[in-house]
């Protein structure tokens, strides 16, 4: 396995759930933030 | 300067963290009755980020309430598996990846092998290969081996007279995860009367997961091949190992072998 074919393969599985946890965190970060901030 | 650039740095690491953290959340989840609950925890924290968004104060309120209770019932609910989380906390790879088609061409070689052995001496078998959704709530129900698949394995494991003949063996990558694993039982009306406890058992894991179960009966010796909950006929040794190809190498994802309605009658 190629170094290319291995990374490529390191980012595509499971990509859905990887997405998933991104955005959740993205929203969790704004949503944190912006608490903080109020405070 | 040396500020700014931390300005930048600091909330990318922490959504970094926060990232892997929710990934390694979902991937121990997936797969079991607790990702349906863990889903359903998701929705409700949408609704309640969209009403702080949109002002709804009466939404707001009740939600927030909910959420200070349900901590307790999440961590009733989850007690089982908080406990395992936080014992493997630390042991996994944070991103695991498949295997190569030779390799998984070997693996059903192997189990090909081992099942038409045990067909001839008419020793029941029930190997689940584990595919997308992880079989770990079944894996625990077993012994845990982590031993290389090979077919003198699998035949032994099988022997009657050794403790783990009962139950079924799980295959993770190119690993036996576990034998003597209990399987759920499928309740399927259509099925009643006609098959044992083992065919039973191979529908009721496909029922519920995308695994590939491979077994052969005790009575007759034939082998069968259940996916998504439905049997497909064995009638040789090309056959099996071209289903179980086109059901693992070949389009993880979707069930390119059409099950058959035979069994189902």
């Amino acid at each position: 396995m190629s170094l290319k074919e291995f990374v490529k393969e390191k980012i595509t599985h499971n990509i859905g759930l990887k997405i998933i946890a991104l955005g959740l965190a993205v929203i969790t970060w704004i949503y944190v933030s912006g608490e903080l901030i109020n405070r | 300067m040396t500020f700014f650039i931390w300005d930048i740095i600091k909330p990318t690491l922490e959504i970094i963290i926060l990232w892997i953290v929710y990934y390694r959340i979902l991937v121990f989840f997936e797969g079991t009755r607790a990702f349906q609950v863990l889903k359903g925890i998701t929705y409700l924290l949408i609704v309640f980020l969209v009403s702080q968004i949109l002002g709804f104060d009466t939404l707001n309120w009740l939600l927030t309430k909910f959420f200070a209770i349900s901590i307790i019932a999440l961590m009733i609910i989850f007690q089982q598996e908080l406990r395992q989380g936080l014992a493997r906390l630390g042991q996994q790879h944070l991103f695991s990846f498949g295997l190569e088609e030779s390799e998984i061409v070997a693996i059903i070689e192997e189990v090909t092998m081992s099942v038409y052995k045990l067909s001839r001496q008419k020793i029941g078998c029930l190997i689940a290969i584990e595919r997308e959704i992880k079989l770990q709530t079944y894996i625990e129900s077993g012994v845990g081996l982590d031993a290389k698949i090979t077919a003198e394995l699998i035949q032994s494991i099988f022997t009657p007279t050794t403790p783990l003949h009962d139950g079924g063996i799980i295959t993770r990558g190119d690993r036996i995860a576990a034998a003597s694993c209990l399987f759920p039982l499928s309740d399927n009306p259509n099925f009643s009367k006609i098959i044992g406890t083992r065919h039973r058992a191979a529908l009721g894991i496909t029922e519920q997961t995308d695994a590939v179960v491979v077994m052969v009966s005790e009575e007759t010796g034939e082998i069968s091949v259940a996916s998504d909950g439905r049997f497909i006929p064995i009638v040789n040794r090309e056959r099996l190992v071209n289903i179980l190809k086109s059901l693992l190498v070949i389009q993880p994802n979707k069930k390119a072998a059409k099950p058959t309605e035979s069994a189902k009658q």
